[in-house]
Parts: C-alpha cells; sequence; structure tokens
C-alpha cells in the first residue's frame, strides 16, 4: 500500500478551486484571520506619534533581542524535536512508546510556570543548588526550547511514521549506509514537519512575555506590558511589528511540498541504535527532566510544603469547575480548528500562488501577537460590529473564536500537511471511476488526512489550555479556567495552590491528548513493533 | 465514533449554557485584586443584599484598558483596582461616576479621588524586605533615598514594570518633585540594582538568598511567611516615602446602569466586616475611619501614611513611567 508519487513540476496548480465552496469558506477563513492586524494597523497609522517613536530607535534593542531570542528557539526546538521524533519512531530505544508520550507532555506547561518552576529549581536556595540559576537569553532559551519543542517533533514524528518505506530500501540498494540513508532520504522528506514545527515555536517565543520577564530579557513584549496602560499607542504599534515579523517569516518559511505520499498501515524502517542506545536514553531522559520532571518535581514541593501549616492551599475540590471549562474550552477550540482550517489548508496545499501564501501568511500572524494586544483587538471588531454581534461579547462561542484565531496556525500547519502529502492518484482514480467531489473527500482524502487534521486540533486544544491573557478578558464573566487560577495564585504569591493548580493542568492535559488526539490519530501506536524484525538496519 | 457525537453534543449543550448566562441581571464587577483577596467579600454581599454579582479577575492594568477599549459599551459595573494608577487612569478619561457622599466619607480624604470618583479600600504599605542572613540589622536604611548609596550597590533588588513600583516613583514625585525621583532613579540604576518582574519575584529571590533585598509590598513577605515559616527574610519598613501607602481602590462606571447597586456594593466593601477580612486574610491595612489593622503589623500611625491624587499631578502614570524609561532601569 505504498505510493510514491513523482511529479516533475509540483508547483502545478491541480485544480481550479476559485469558485467551488472550499475554496470560498478557505478564504472566509483567512479572512478572519486578517481582523487583529488590520486594527493595530489602523490605529497606529491614525497615531502618527506612536510610529514615529518607533522609528525613532528606542524599539530597536528589544527588538533585536525578540528576534535572535525567537531564532535561537526556533532552533534549538528543532534539534531537540528531530532528536526526540528520530528516536522514538524509528529506533529500538527501549520503553520508546513510553518515550514518546512523555516527551510531548511540556508543550502543556505554561511558559511563565515552567521559568518559575526552573528558577525555584536550580541556584542557591533552590532544590538542586549546585546548577546555576537560569536567566536572561540563556535562560529564556532554556525555557522556550522546553515548552515549544513538541511543536516539532509531533508533526515530525507523525511524518516519520507515514514515511513510505520504499524509499530507504532504494538507497540501501544503491550502497548508502544506514545513516547516510537517513540524512540524505529521511531527513529531507521530514523537511515541512520541521519547518512547520520550528514556525511555530518561532512565533511562540516571539509572543511571549511570562518566560522572558521572569527570566529578565528585555524583548519587545516586554516592553508592551511595561507600556501597555501608560502609552497604549506605543503598546499597540510594537503589536503591529511582531504581527509583521509573522507575516514574512510565515510567507518565507511556507512549506513546500513533499514530493512522497503517505503510506497507510504499513511497516517503517526502524533503525538499531546499539550501544548508542544508552547515550540515547540518557539524552532522552536530559531532555525530559529538564522540560517535565524539574517542573514537576517543584510544583509537587510547592504543594507539599505548606500541608499542615497554612491556610492558602485550596482543596482540590476547587478545582473541579476550572477543570471543566478548561477542559470544555480546550475541546471546543480544538475541535472548531480542525473544520474551520481545513478548507484553507486544502487552498494553501493545492495552489502555489502568492494570494495562497499570504493567507498561509495571515493566519500565522495572529500567533505572534501577545495574547493580550489579540483580546483587545477582537474587544474592538466585536463591539463596533453593526447589529446583535456585540451581544457575543465575552461568551463562549467568542472565546472559541478568539482561541482559533490566535492558535489557528497550528491548526493549518499540520492540516495542510497532511492534505500536500495526499497521493493525488487515489482521487484521480475516484475521478475516473464516477465519484463525487464530496464523496471522494469522505472515503479518500478524509481517511488519509485524519491523522494531521487531529493533531493540529490536538495542538490548539493544548494551546487553550494554558492560555492566559485572552481568557482573563474574553471568557464569559466568571468562567475560570485552571490556566487562570494558576494566575491569581501565583499573583499572590501563593506557590502551594500554584503547584497544586498546575499539576492538575497537566494531568488532565495528558489525559485529554492520550484519548483525543494520540489514540484517535494512531500517534500512540508505536509505528513499528519491535517484532518486525525483517525490517531492523543495522548499522 | 459514537463516543464523538455524544461528546460534541455534550460541548455544544454547554456552549449554549455559557451563552445564555449572563444577561445583565448580575451586577458586573472588574477586579484587579484576586479571588483569593477579595472573592468570598462578593460572596458575602450577594448573602446579605441578595444582589447576583458577576466577577471578572485580571491584573488591574489589562481591566482598565479593557474597559478603554470598551467604552460606553462596556459591561462593568464596578472596578477594583489593585494600584491607585489603573483607576486614576479611568478617572482621567472620565470614565467613572460620581460617588455620593455616603460612600466616600466612609474613607479619609487622603485616601479617596478629590472629586469622589473613587475611594480607596485598604492599604498596602512599601517596605524593604531583606534576607537575614545576609544582610545585618544595622545595615538597614532609614531612608529609601539612602539605598543610593555604595554600601547598597548591587544588593537591592525592583521590578520597575510593576504598578506598585510605578505608584511609589508616582508618590516620590509628588512628595519629592521630578527632579528629586529623577535623581533617585538613576542612582539605583547607577547602584546596579537587579531588577525583576513583580513583587512576588523578588519576596523569593530574597527569600532564597538569591537577592539581599529588595523595595515589595508589605504583605508579600507576610503570605510567603505564612506558606514556608523556614523562610529567613523580614519586613524593613523606612521612615520616609519609602514606606509610603499605596491604596487599592474601587469606583462605579459611568456607562453603569446599576450605579445604586454598584454604590451598595462599594459601601459594604468598606463595613468594618470587610475591612477586617482585608486585614486579617491578606495583611493589609484597612482604610475606613473607623477599622483596626490586624496583630502583628505596625500601627499604621506609626507609619508614613501618604497616598496622592493621580489628577493632581500632571502627567501622573505616563510621566512616571517617562522617567523610570529615561533613567535606564530595564523592566525584565
Amino acid at each position: 500500500m505504498q505510493v510514491v508519487s513523482r511529479r516533475p513540476d509540483v508547483r502545478q496548480v491541480r485544480e481550479p478551486i476559485r469558485w467551488n465552496p472550499l475554496g470560498i469558506a478557505g478564504w472566509l477563513t483567512t479572512g478572519l484571520f486578517l481582523f487583529p492586524l488590520a486594527y493595530l494597523l489602523w490605529e497606529s497609522v491614525s497615531d502618527g506619534e506612536a510610529v514615529a517613536r518607533l522609528i525613532s530607535g528606542t524599539v530597536a534593542g528589544p527588538l533585536i533581542r525578540s528576534i535572535a531570542l525567537a531564532v535561537a528557539t526556533a532552533l534549538l526546538a528543532s534539534v531537540l524535536g528531530v532528536g526526540v521524533a528520530v528516536l522514538v519512531t524509528r529506533t529500538d530505544l527501549p520503553g520508546r512508546r513510553f518515550w514518546g508520550v512523555a516527551a510531548a507532555l511540556p508543550l502543556v506547561i505554561p511558559s511563565y510556570v515552567a521559568a518559575a518552576a526552573l528558577r525555584a529549581a536550580f541556584g542557591s536556595g533552590g532544590l538542586v543548588p549546585g546548577i546555576p540559576r537560569p536567566s536572561g537569553f540563556g535562560g529564556s532559551l532554556l525555557v522556550l526550547a522546553a515548552v515549544t519543542y513538541p511543536y516539532v517533533l509531533l508533526p515530525v514524528a507523525a511524518r516519520l511514521r507515514s514515511m513510505p518505506a520504499s524509499l530507504e530500501e532504494a538507497g540501501r540498494l544503491l550502497g548508502s549506509s544506514g545513516a547516510m540513508v537517513f540524512r540524505r532520504v529521511v531527513l529531507p522528506q521530514a523537511r515541512t514537519a520541521i519547518i512547520s514545527g520550528a514556525l511555530i515555536a518561532f512565533l511562540y517565543a516571539l509572543s511571549d512575555f511570562g518566560a522572558v520577564s521572569l527570566m529578565r530579557y528585555d524583548t519587545v513584549t516586554r516592553a508592551i506590558f511595561a507600556s501597555r496602560l501608560a502609552d497604549r499607542p506605543t503598546a499597540l504599534a510594537l503589536g503591529l511589528v511582531l504581527g509583521v515579523i509573522a507575516l514574512a517569516v510565515a510567507a518565507a518559511t511556507r512549506s513546500s511540498r513533499d514530493n512522497s505520499g503517505a503510506n497507510v498501515a504499513s511497516s517503517v524502517r526502524i533503525y538499531s541504535l546499539g550501544r548508542a542506545r544508552f547515550a540515547a536514553m540518557a539524552g532522552m531522559a536530559g531532555v525530559i527532566g529538564l522540560a517535565l520532571v524539574a517542573p514537576v518535581a517543584v510544583f509537587v514541593v510547592w504543594w507539599l510544603r505548606s500541608t499542615g501549616s497554612s491556610t492558602w492551599v485550596p482543596s482540590v475540590q476547587t478545582l473541579w469547575d476550572p477543570a471543566l471549562h478548561s477542559a470544555l474550552a480546550g475541546i471546543a477550540a480544538g475541535g472548531l480548528a480542525m473544520v474551520l482550517l481545513l478548507p484553507a489548508a486544502y487552498l494553501v496545499a493545492r495552489r502555489s500562488s502568492l494570494l495562497a501564501s499570504a493567507a498561509s501568511a495571515s493566519i500565522a500572524s495572529t500567533f505572534a501577537l501577545p495574547g493580550l494586544v489579540l483580546a483587545l483587538t477582537l474587544v474592538y471588531w466585536v463591539l463596533q460590529a453593526p447589529g446583535p454581534i456585540d451581544r457575543l461579547y465575552q461568551s463562549f462561542p467568542l472565546l472559541i473564536l478568539a482561541y482559533v484565531v490566535h492558535f489557528g496556525v497550528q491548526a493549518h500547519r499540520s492540516s495542510s500537511g497532511a492534505v500536500q502529502a495526499l497521493p493525488e492518484r487515489y482521487g484521480e482514480a475516484a475521478q475516473v471511476l464516477g465519484a463525487g467531489a464530496v464523496r471522494r473527500f469522505l472515503s479518500i482524502d478524509l481517511p488519509l488526512i485524519m491523522p494531521g487534521v487531529i493533531a493540529g486540533g490536538g495542538l490548539v486544544m493544548l494551546s487553550t489550555l494554558k492560555e492566559l491573557p485572552a481568557t482573563l478578558l474574553l471568557a464569559p464573566t466568571g468562567f475560570d479556567t485552571l490556566a487562570t487560577r494558576v494566575w491569581g495564585a501565583a499573583a499572590d504569591g501563593f506557590l502551594a495552590e500554584v503547584g497544586i493548580t498546575s499539576l492538575v493542568l497537566i494531568l488532565m492535559s495528558g489525559v485529554l491528548t492520550w484519548f483525543l488526539v494520540l489514540r484517535p490519530s494512531g500517534l500512540a501506536d508505536p509505528g513499528a513493533d519491535e517484532s518486525q524484525d525483517g525490517s531492523v538496519y543495522h548499522r | 465514533m459514537g463516543g464523538k457525537f455524544v461528546l460534541l453534543t455534550l460541548v455544544v449543550a454547554l456552549a449554549t449554557t455559557a451563552c445564555g448566562s449572563g444577561e445583565g441581571e448580575a451586577l458586573v464587577v472588574y477586579s484587579g485584586r484576586t479571588e483569593n483577596l477579595v472573592g468570598p467579600l462578593f460572596e458575602d454581599f450577594t448573602a446579605e443584599t441578595g444582589i447576583e454579582v458577576e466577577i471578572r479577575y485580571a491584573p488591574s492594568e489589562d481591566l482598565a484598558l479593557l474597559i478603554t477599549q470598551e467604552g460606553q459599551k462596556s459591561p462593568a459595573d464596578v472596578f477594583i483596582s489593585q494600584s491607585p494608577g489603573a483607576i486614576g487612569l479611568l478617572a482621567g478619561a472620565n470614565l467613572l461616576e460620581k460617588l455620593g457622599p455616603d460612600t466616600i466619607e466612609r474613607v479619609p480624604e487622603r485616601y479617596r479621588n478629590s472629586e469622589g470618583r473613587w475611594v480607596g479600600l485598604s492599604g498596602r504599605v512599601r517596605v524593604l524586605v531583606y534576607n537575614t542572613e545576609l544582610v545585618a540589622a544595622t545595615d538597614l536604611p532609614e531612608s529609601v533615598f539612602d539605598l543610593v548609596e555604595p554600601v547598597y550597590e548591587g544588593r537591592v533588588a525592583l521590578a520597575p514594570a510593576n504598578g506598585s513600583f510605578q505608584d511609589f516613583v508616582t508618590g516620590l514625585r509628588e512628595m519629592h518633585g521630578d527632579a528629586a525621583a529623577i535623581e533617585w532613579l538613576a542612582g539605583m540604576e547607577a547602584n546596579g540594582s537587579p531588577t525583576y518582574a513583580n513583587n512576588s519575584a523578588i519576596v523569593q529571590a530574597v527569600g532564597r538568598g538569591e537577592a539581599e533585598m529588595g523595595l515589595v509590598n508589605h504583605y508579600y513577605n507576610l503570605r510567603a511567611l505564612a506558606e514556608d515559616p523556614s523562610l529567613t527574610s523580614a519586613n524593613h519598613y523606612f521612615e520616609d516615602v519609602g514606606s509610603l501607602v499605596i491604596i487599592t481602590a474601587a469606583g462605579a462606571l459611568r456607562s453603569s446602569e446599576k450605579l445604586a447597586e454598584a454604590e451598595q456594593l462599594l459601601q459594604f466593601l468598606l463595613d468594618t466586616e470587610s475591612q477586617v477580612f482585608f486585614t486579617s486574610e491578606t495583611f493589609e491595612y484597612p482604610l475606613a475611619v473607623d477599622s483596626e489593622p490586624a496583630s502583628g503589623l505596625p500601627a499604621f500611625a506609626d507609619l508614613n501614611v501618604t497616598t496622592y491624587d493621580f489628577n493632581d499631578l500632571s502627567g501622573g502614570l505616563s510621566r512616571t513611567k517617562e522617567l523610570i524609561d529615561a533613567s535606564g532601569l530595564e523592566a525584565p
């Protein structure tokens, strides 16, 4: 069941999409993502002074630091993500199924919580006094890479699991070594997935305030938060700057089409690690230890330290409602993102025009905005909208839409990657056999792209679970989530409550990820079992 | 597949429920005080008056920004601010209603807006938190102006982007003039004072010995000690503007259609029982005329109890922020 379609011209437009319903839906979705930047642009243009201040150069330092941090985060997250993905999908690493799930979990730790935990874990007075306390550029990079490498890991692991073995077999037959096949054949095939994940990590770092503020690294987001009240126009103009950077970078990294098809329910090559397995396990333990175990250990200590002595520990029952709210919002946002961004995925995957690039970039732009800025733009549009739309203000549907607009790029990159990998021959064959477009989509495309679509929805769900600033402003009044609880406790210095609430958040995210993302998408399957001895390469 | 449909139905049903609530019946409060520090009072208010209250908790600055963005369409009736800066901005933007004498006269004149657009609820005192193992008591300064001396080089942590710190600088400007504020900020910068994101981060840093001292609000260390009594950190009170009293304050929005209920809530928060909550549960100072601070806190009268009206300050918060920026103190 392997299909490798070689196309002489991969940039060819396959079918006219302009006027079909899918195309229209795709453009409408894309349009939705333009509203935040449009408002920021309007505000900045109508306030000449803010623009003048930006040009005056005071923003240069923070801007350079923001970009440097975002680039470094994307690179480190890519190295970690690809490394872990390869180990858990393509090697005989002992316990790789366990490692695979554990390695995805740091995604659910909010960066401000991870930063606080790592600062409490290391340095004098910390749990591990011997290791210097992380701070500044290095500390910010450490935290951001730790919480963003799963964005690379998940799509790359999915890609590596579905890559046809035939290419690698061909490489072997032509006399290349295992390592060489891996470098020359496997990695290029995963390029789209790597770039997608790296872009998400880049945008995440660009928009992050929590980690950089605790690590004391002066970026654009810091400037936005420092000036937000006293000098709102400058804060909004700085938000626009981040959005424009996102547009440019997303357009430049728009994924090229993979030139090999997906492969369904078939075996993939498994590489034997040999003696390197101990080094691999040590590396894996190091990554997970820093990104997951260290924060979790700090939360447990915070929680346990005050049992008995303090009035500030909430009972776990009080977390039931926030947990339910978080789960509900996460599932709804993930589900809506899956559906809403699918047409845009076809639009972008099947067309190579400038417009398609612009669509892809505009979907990415909203993720670079700090949540506070994004929320304010939506407040403007909803309250200014004609008719009864303003009744949606601070309602659950609008909150979910805000999450989708904020995090849509995660679903978009994952879905469009899946659509790009669709083997076209199936569709062509079905067309020849007289199947209608809808039937072709339901019976052929959908089963093949579903893992990618679900993975994208899952990323949006996880991002939603930990989202804070937009939730604080846009949620229905009284709709508290685990993330807002963590904020409230942290703001007052109630560390015990931060600890227990963060633990519940991580646990719940893990359970939801397992049942709603990993199992239905097939990503939980080990890919190829150890029993497939016939397919094991020895170096 | 069936499970998915059940899930979907559940989500839609709950979404509809969430959508249907909050149809303008309840009094809507935007609270910069977190739930731990004020939530129980709203429950008591509802129990006593029968008026339902819906509360949105978020940082005061973000809520002030949100109200500015919402304008006349704001669903909020009452705004509770952790800092005079955020509520002062709304008063300056003419978004707050003038309150009646029954409300504002419950607190001394110095703790309320001169036009009666907001009243103080509770007071926090700026202190120097210090690590008792790293700092000798004889090293502690009487005046906040001493901190620019070489002996304190690199030893005093600040949170330049924090609202309370900015409020303190505003107080400094009002009492000693812009020139003195500029000189002090420059001195702290030249002294290599390490900067942190907020009060909590400084108290934690001092508690674990990363920083020797830090300028914070008094109650952060009291709470940290309640949670972990083994911490070696203590509060030191200055004898001047360094121990400025910063108030939390509340006001009613002009766009509100429930001004009567809004004032009722503000009066409730100034009742003795509510004021006792502020001082016993959160270690803050009560501001209503007839209330006493909790035991263990220095008597309010002994402190340099000063606050200020942002309306009286030309430029207010934005001028303060300009001075902090110009000093070169870089907030994290």
